[in-house]
Formats: C-alpha cells, structure tokens, sequence
C-alpha cells in the first residue's frame, strides 16, 4: 500500500470518528435536555439539604466526618428516586410505543439506549457532585486542618450509578407503567433491609452497603484515611453498573450483531467478577483501629502516623493541647478543664500538661483518657465518631471533658459513660465531691446512692477547701490505688 | 427493482397474516389497498425490517435484510411511518424529527438543514419548537412524516399517512407524494381509495394475506365498470369488485 493510500485511509477513518463523535454529541444533547432526571433534580437537592447537608454541619469541621454523609446519607437518600427515575427512562420506548419505528433505524437498540441511560447517569452524577460541592466548600471554610478526602466522593459516584444503571436496565427488561414503582420500591428495600439488617445478619458483607462508611476514629486526624473499604466498594458498585450496562448489550432488542453481544457478555462478565472479587475482600475485612483493613487491599504506609503540630493553650497555668482540626474548640476544652485543673493542682500526679491524643492511644483499656509519663500528662481522645461527636457542640461536652478528667486523675481510669461510676465506693465520693464544686449536677453525676456513700459525700464535702485538698495531696496515691475506704474518708 | 418480495409469507401463531406475496416495484408510489385485517400493515412492518417474514425471499434496495450488515444499509435509506405512532411528549417538533435523523445515521452537517426541511415540508415549521404533547393528532401525524422523510430515503413505508389530516392537508400530502415518488419507492397503506386515485401510478389490492390485484389505478376503477352503486367513486367500485371477485 503506498502512504498516499495510507493518507487516505487515515483520513477517511478519522472523519468517521468525527462524525460519529458528532452524530452522539447531538444525540446525547437531546437526551439531555428531555430527560425526566431533570425533574427530580429539585427534589434531590432539597432532600441533601434536609438530611445530608444539616447532617454533615452538625458534625465538627473535620474532613472525614463530613465527607461521610456522601455514600451514608446522599447515596441512600438518592437511591431509591433515581432507580425510579432511571427505571422510568429505561422504558420509555414501550412506555411511548415507539418500539417499532426506532426498530427501523439503522442505529441498534443498545446505541439508542446507550444514549438515553448516559444522559440520566449524567443528571445523576451532576447533581451528586454538585451536592458534593457545597458540602466541600461549606467545609472548607471552617476546617482548620487537612484536605477533602475523595474516596468517599467516588464510592457515592459508584453507587448511584449502580442504582441508575441497574433501574433503567429493570425499566428496559420489565417496561411497565409500574416498574419505575417497583424498581424505587425494591432499592428501597434492599437499602434498608438487604444491607443494614438481612446482609448485616451474614457478618462482614454489610460493609458494601454505603451506610456502612463512617471513618475510623482516627482516620484523616491522626492516621490517614483508609481506603482499602472504599476500594471494595467502588469495586463493588462498579462492577454491578458494567454488568447491568452489558445486559442491555445482551438482550435482543439490542441490536448491534455479535460482535456487540460478545463484548456485553466480555464487559458483562468481567463486571460480575469484580462484584463477586469485591464482595470476597469484604468479607475478609476486619476493623482496626483507624478504620476498616482488608489485607489484600492494604497499605501498610496507611498505618503510619501523620505528622502535625498541636494547637495549644494555657488552662490555669497548665498547656492544653489539641489537634489542629480541632482549633476551634480549644477555648471550649481549656475553659472546660480550667476549673478541674484548679481543683487537682498540686497533688501528687496530677498532670503537667493536658494532651490530646489517637483513640487508639488511650483505647487499650476501653477507655477516653489516662494519665502516662514523667511528668504526667493527661491524655485524652475527642470521641470523633458522628454518633458521639454532636456532644461537642453541646453542654454535655465540657462536662463530659470535666468527668473523664477527675475520674481519671483521681480514681485512675476515666468512665465508660458520663458520671463517676466506676471505681471503688470512696473513689466515687471523692470525684462527686469535687465535681460538684465545678457545677455539676447529681443529674449528671449519678453520684452513688447508698446510705453510707450519701454520708461520706455530705462529710467530704462539709471539709474546708484547704483542708479537703491537704487531705487529697497526702492520700491521692492510695485513693487511686483503691486502699481507702468509706469509713477513712474524712 | 427497489422491492422484490417473493412467496412471502407471515404468521402470528395459528394465524397466517401474509400468505405469499409476490411484488415487484420500483420508483414511484405504489398504493397497498385493502380492508381491515388483510395483511397491509404485517406486510409493511416485513418490508420495514420491523418483522421477519415466516418463508419467502425478500430483497429490499438490492439487498437481503436477513443479513445485520445490509439489514443496516437498508434502514439508512429507508423511512417509515407506522400505523400507530409513538412519540416522546417532551420532545419538540425538531428534536423529534433531528432524533431520528440522528439514529439513521445522517451525515452530521447534513442534519440541521435536513430537518428544517422536513418540518417545512410537511407545513409545521411554525411548530417546530413545540412539544409533541401540545399537538393535535393530524400534527402528530405531520411530525411522524417528517421523521419518516427527513433522510430522503429511498424506501419510503408509510402506514395510513393520512388518517387525521384534514382535506387540506391531505391534498397537500397527497402532492408531496408525487413529488417524493419522482425519486424513491413510496409504498402506501390505506383504505381511503381516494388517495391511491390522486397520487399512486400502481396500486396492490389484499385481502386475506393475499395480493388479489395489482396494476394501476386505471386498471382498478376498470375492474369496477358495470358494478356498484351509481353514488360510488370509480375507484371504490373496482375495490369492491376485485374483493368480491377475490372472495366468490
């Protein structure tokens, strides 16, 4: 062949390119604009803002958290509406009766829907990211540490279009006017019950479920972010949209000759096994202490710590340090810790210096806070799972900062909930005592209630400040150690 | 020859609609008379690539729709107007007609002038940013015309073209027609005689599956001298003659 030949060939071969690149932009400018996603497009934003967005801001300004109303809540919120939508394009040549005329048009059945289902896709991942958006540029605004994370972006991209490719392939496979009903119905269902109750009830397997995405405790603070979840997940999503777009390849209506139906089955297949290969890594998952690792998927560089400098400040002449995502707080926690700093100054142990530190630090006995080191230093870990973080924009939070300081100091192991609770019956006179003397309640305290305990608080309570805090610098190291009892208290 | 149709046939279960058909037919409009149920539509859905025939050879454009690769070549140049049109409400008179150019695979450029063509042709051009759902049936009538002949085809199917449309729109049809049967094969199903008198140059007769006439219009209204009611159009009379004949 001479190169004029090849000239030639090569020209005409890139004109059919641009032409048929021309020919889907028109086709899927159509598509656009006549698309019945649009039409959801207001009811999908007011459901982010009613449940994701206010969600998102109620937790603290920190990367991870807020990033985890994405697959939780928008994808769960979107779901079922976009299976419908998509369900409801997906048969809308039935539903039009125009199956028989586009079935003389030279372009097969799948090109047409190709088409049609890109354009819904399209809709739906617009207004998943512009929902990402305003959540992202809300939060950049007020975060004082770290940068967006996007693997939760991308599991929430991967499942809405799972859920939009499988309704539309439903709506293509079952057109009838009750289909886009049933589809949303069925999406709804197995949100809430395939994946958090039935799947769940299996073991691992309802990790694969978006709501199943809340960061590890530390992830994105003091570790980073763990992606090996998110990967299966994408994974897991993905593979499900392939194998639902290949089934429109594989169906007769389809069109397109063989060769189209061996590369649906190809694409089709390949798609079931990353599901299948997915769904196999999550149920080696185990959750660890900075999120959730599966082996095969893991990085071990994930484990190392990441690097920051503490903000800190002076609580009564003693520096309280914290992490910097959690800037703003700090004149919460230093006002908070002020006066219970006050009340143990000078007694044996107590701490120098006030630290806040990685759950998994201060976690091996179950607990938010302990006293290490020469000097002591009072370690504590912010509780940053969304459940639990709301405490910080509440009253319970200084109080609960307040408790886990005295039972820690003074009875040596901080409580399991709110109150001084634990520990021996003399321990928890002591730290009833002094709490009541920064304003707690017994509300709040749940100070032990027998008859000899009442006694004794009424009795340490009645000492003279001077007195009570002498008696504490001399026996602070038994009390903690559980030798006092009732009946040696003063 | 643009239609070669041998021993064609069709079935529906137990029930045969076309019962080999023969015809042959080149440029020009060709008028497919007959009643309800004689097999006018299954015939026009085979040649429209819609169905396959049961038996029979069918050679549509010099090639075999049976194979994918022809099958394609064939509805590129084909356009077809069915009986029943569906349609996308939300879509607009132009988008609507564009859509289709677009899945007949028109040359890109081509489209944006092919289409106000159309919709001219067809006098909705003031409509043309419409939506489909405002339009009266003879609109929506208009419109599936204009998808049917916005890639000039050289096989044109048209199924009851002119169920809907007022007198005035079908005498202007009825030209357009004549004037798109200059160049391609315009097949046209109907049972309203009338208007295989005013723009057909041959015509077919079916009844019960079966061709049972074919030849020209003048040939038809011969068929019907000396039968008939005095208030009945020639056309009619031989339409009724040949059936009777068919049917004795």
């Amino acid at each position: 062949m001479t190169a004029a030949a090849m000239s030639l060939g090569y020209r005409r071969a890139r004109a059919v390119r641009v032409a048929w690149l021309a020919s889907a932009g028109r086709l899927l400018r159509i598509e656009l604009r006549r698309n019945a996603m649009i039409w959801l497009l207001p009811v999908l934003g007011a459901l982010f803002w009613f449940d994701a967005y206010r969600t998102a801001m109620s937790y603290p300004a920190v990367w991870d958290l807020r990033a985890s109303v994405l697959p939780a809540k928008v994808v769960i919120d979107f779901a079922a509406l976009v299976a419908g939508a998509s369900a409801w394009m997906g048969a809308r040549e039935t539903r039009c009766r125009t199956c028989g005329l586009v079935t003389t048009t030279p372009q097969p059945g799948w090109t047409r829907r190709s088409a049609t289902l890109a354009a819904t896709l399209t809709w739906v991942i617009v207004a998943y990211l512009a929902c990402v958006a305003l959540l992202y540029a809300a939060t950049a605004v007020q975060v004082t540490w770290g940068g967006p994370p996007w693997w939760p972006v991308a599991v929430g991209a991967a499942a809405l279009a799972a859920v939009c490719t499988i309704g539309f392939a439903a709506g293509t496979f079952f057109a009838s006017r009750f289909t886009p009903l049933l589809t949303a119905v069925a999406v709804f269902v197995l949100e809430v019950v395939g994946f958090r109750s039935a799947v769940g009830a299996f073991g691992g397997y309802r990790l694969l479920s978006p709501a199943g995405s809340a960061p590890g405790q530390d992830a994105g603070l003091f570790y980073p972010y763990l992606p090996d979840l998110a990967i299966a997940q994408a994974m897991f999503f993905t593979g499900l949209a392939v194998a639902a777009v290949s089934a429109l390849g594989l169906s007769r209506a389809a069109g397109g000759g063989a060769r189209l139906r061996v590369a649906a089955a190809a694409a089709g297949l390949a798609g079931l096994v990353a599901a299948g290969v997915s769904t196999g890594l999550v149920g080696t998952a185990r959750v660890g202490p900075n999120g959730v690792v599966i082996a095969a998927l893991h990085d071990a560089g994930s484990d190392q710590p990441l690097r920051y400098a503490p903000v800190c400040a002076d609580a009564t002449g003693v520096p309280v340090c914290i992490h910097p995502a959690f800037r703003s707080y700090l004149p919460k926690v230093t006002a908070a810790l002020g006066p219970v700093i006050s009340l143990v100054a000078g007694l044996p142990g107590a701490p120098v210096r006030v630290s806040e530190v990685a759950t998994s630090l201060v976690a091996s006995t179950n607990q938010q806070a302990d006293v290490a080191g020469t000097p002591p230093v009072y370690r504590f870990a912010m509780p940053p799972t969304p459940g639990s973080f709301v405490q910080i924009a509440g009253e319970n939070f200084t109080q609960s900062l307040q408790i886990a300081f005295v039972t820690t100091v003074i009875g040596g192991s901080a409580p399991s909930a709110n109150g001084p609770e634990t520990g021996n019956l003399a321990q928890q006179v002591v730290e009833t005592v002094l709490l009541r003397r920064v304003g707690l309640t017994d509300g709040t305290l749940n100070p032990p209630t027998n008859a000899a305990a009442v006694a004794a608080i009424r009795r340490f309570a009645a000492l003279p400040a001077a007195t009570r805090h002498a008696w504490l610098a001399a026996h602070v190291p038994a009390l903690r150690a559980g030798q006092i009892t009732l009946a040696e208290l003063p | 020859m643009n239609v070669e149709i041998t021993g064609v046939t069709r079935r529906f279960g137990r029930n045969q609609a076309v019962a080999g058909v023969d015809l042959e037919t080149g440029p020009g409009v060709f008028g497919l008379l007959g009643p309800n149920g004689a097999g006018k539509t299954t015939l026009l859905r085979m040649m429209a690539t819609v169905i396959s025939p049961s038996s029979g050879r069918m050679r549509l454009l010099g090639r075999d729709p049976g194979g994918y690769g022809p099958r394609r070549e064939i509805r590129r140049r084909l356009g077809y107007l069915p009986q029943s049109l569906g349609y996308y409400p939300g879509f607009t008179v132009a988008e609507f007609v564009e859509y289709f150019a677009l899945l007949k695979e028109m040359p890109p450029a081509r489209i944006p002038g092919a289409v106000a063509a159309a919709v001219e042709r067809v006098d909705l051009g003031r409509k043309a940013r419409v939506k489909l759902r405002t339009l009266s049936g003879g609109m929506l009538r208009r419109v599936g015309i204009a998808q049917a002949i916005v890639n000039e085809p050289e096989l044109l199917l048209l199924d009851e073209p002119t169920a809907g449309l007022d007198p005035e729109q079908r005498v202007a049809f009825r030209a357009l027609l004549r004037d798109l049967g200059q160049r391609a094969t315009v097949i046209v199903s109907t049972h309203l005689v009338e208007d295989v008198g005013a723009a057909c140059t041959e015509v077919a007769l079916m009844d019960a599956g079966k061709i049972v006439f074919h030849g020209t219009p003048a040939e038809l209204t011969a068929r019907g001298e000396g039968h008939g009611a005095a208030g009945d159009a020639p056309l009619e009379r031989g339409y009724s003659a040949v059936l009777a004949e068919a049917r004795s």
